[in-house]
């Protein structure tokens, strides 16, 4: 899985591509740690790369999740792969994660 | 008519046959059919006693064929042979083919059994070929002189080794129609054969032969139809298969997405089922291995393409219990994960191993 970062204003955008597996999550978590910064509240996650979530990435999101909902933050996910879409969906992930289609539109609504 | 038991055979360490057992009642016909290997024509060598036996009991009409007092030539001469590879004798004429054996080893006056022969030219719609040399013939004509000689020695059962294997397409049904023929006569027959259709049209019994055993056998409608053991319904469903052994948790994920996203690619397995295999494999895992150690997990995804499924199977040793039901998860995710991606999903012991199945949908 490739991670990027990127910042725009306050908000802390990270970008996912490729895979989410039971491998790759744990390199997430890190990532977001990093980019968690005292004064980092607002996050994008951009997916529209992700090929691939199972488990173990469903339980990585929903935490970081947690973390950004604990210090008041928002979280918004975009872009979700049909793939991505599917499992989001049968979980029930699509009903309490904040989801936008594109990074715009989530960078719109957060600013 | 023929009883075997506990047949096996050797060739040095390779055991071939490891214990047989079957009978065979007259007016019969057995298709012997499975995968290349696993010792059906050495079973149909064994009882003509062309391979000798390594252990085992072979009767016919209560005599045991490997006491050492049996007159074989006599006992095999009940027996007629068809090979792959047709055996006729090159320098004799296809008449002479029929005649020479019963003339030199039955004793027949040459008149009576040249008039047999033309009869089972006839038979076989080849007497206008009778003076023909086996060089002349096609690979189809070859064959059913052969079966004519087999019928000239007035065997009472015939024994078929692949008898259209090594024919052009267009053969296989002139030689396939002359054995049908002799089955609605009520000659005993048993077949080795990948002629599937063929079997299943003829036979009154199949054998399948795997693991140098008759692992299932029934009527054609049984083994063709509801094969009842593992192995049966993947060879008659034409199953693909790949295997991965996991041993622990740290198992290399990437090794085996690899083999599943080449299985899939071979086969032509479409993008959505090749992706929820994927998934389905990693999430049962995760289960499995949630169990306490140490792990012994079969990972098995199968492809059907005769019936185009897609099928995973986990077989893990461990207490009893299905393991998606006893473990102890944080969540349901995994579990969503896998009710979503599946048709169907199966549950059986085996021993000490518990096998699950998950249809791929």
């Amino acid at each position: 899985m490739d991670i990027t970062h990127s910042q725009h204003g306050s908000i802390r955008i990270i970008a996912l591509k490729g895979r989410m597996d039971a491998v790759t999550a744990p390199l997430f978590d890190k990532a977001f740690a990093e980019a968690a910064t005292p004064d980092a509240a607002d996050f994008v996650i951009q997916l529209d790369g992700l090929e691939y979530i199972s488990s173990a990435g469903l339980r990585s999101i929903l935490m970081v999740a947690k973390q950004v909902k604990a210090k008041n933050g928002r979280l918004i996910l975009t872009g979700l792969t049909d793939e991505v879409r599917e499992v989001f969906h049968l979980s029930g992930f699509h009903t309490i994660l904040r989801i936008c289609d594109t990074k715009e539109a989530a960078l719109a609504e957060l600013a | 008519m023929i009883r075997v038991e506990h047949l096996s055979k050797r060739f040095g360490n390779l055991e071939v046959l490891k214990d047989i057992n079957a009978e065979i009642a007259q007016g019969e016909v057995i298709s012997i059919i499975g995968p290349s290997g696993t010792g059906k024509s050495t079973f149909l060598r064994c009882l003509n006693l062309l391979d000798q036996p390594s252990g085992g009991r072979i009767e016919i009409d209560g005599q045991d064929i490997l006491a050492p007092k049996a007159n074989v030539p006599a006992l095999r001469r009940r027996m007629g042979m068809v090979f792959q590879s047709f055996n006729l004798f090159a320098h004799l004429t296809v008449l002479e083919n029929l005649t020479i054996g019963p003339v030199r080893l039955l004793a027949k006056p040459p008149g009576e059994a040249m008039t047999k022969g033309l009869e089972l030219l006839r038979m076989v719609g080849l007497a206008e070929k009778a003076h023909s040399f086996p060089d002349e013939l096609s690979g189809g004509q070859k064959q059913r002189v052969a079966i004519a000689r087999c019928l000239s020695m007035d065997p009472e059962i015939i024994l078929f080794d692949e008898p259209t294997s090594a024919l052009d397409p267009t053969m296989v049904s002139e030689v396939l129609a002359v054995i049908r023929r002799l089955a609605r006569q009520g000659m005993t027959m048993a077949i080795v054969t990948h002629e599937m259709e063929f079997a299943r049209d003829v036979s009154t019994r199949v054998f399948y032969m795997d693991e140098g055993l008759i692992y299932e056998e029934g009527p054609p409608e049984q083994i063709f139809d509801h094969p009842q053991r593992q192995r049966t319904r993947d060879f008659i469903g034409k199953v693909r298969s790949l295997s991965y052994q996991v041993t622990s948790a740290d198992y290399d994920l990437y090794a085996l997405v690899g083999k599943i996203e080449g299985f899939c690619e071979k086969h032509l397995i479409p993008p959505r089922p090749a992706h929820g295999a994927q998934l389905l494999a990693e999430e049962a895992l995760g289960i499995l291995l949630s169990h306490p150690g140490p792990h012994d997990i079969h990972l098995t995804l199968a492809y059907s393409e005769k019936q185009r499924h897609l099928e995973l199977r986990l077989d893990s040793r461990g207490p009893p219990g299905n393991p998606l039901e006893t473990a102890d998860l944080p969540d349901d995710l995994a579990l969503a994960i896998i009710r979503n991606y599946t048709e169907d999903i199966g549950y059986e012991r085996v021993g000490e191993r518990n096998c699950l199945r998950l249809r791929v949908k």
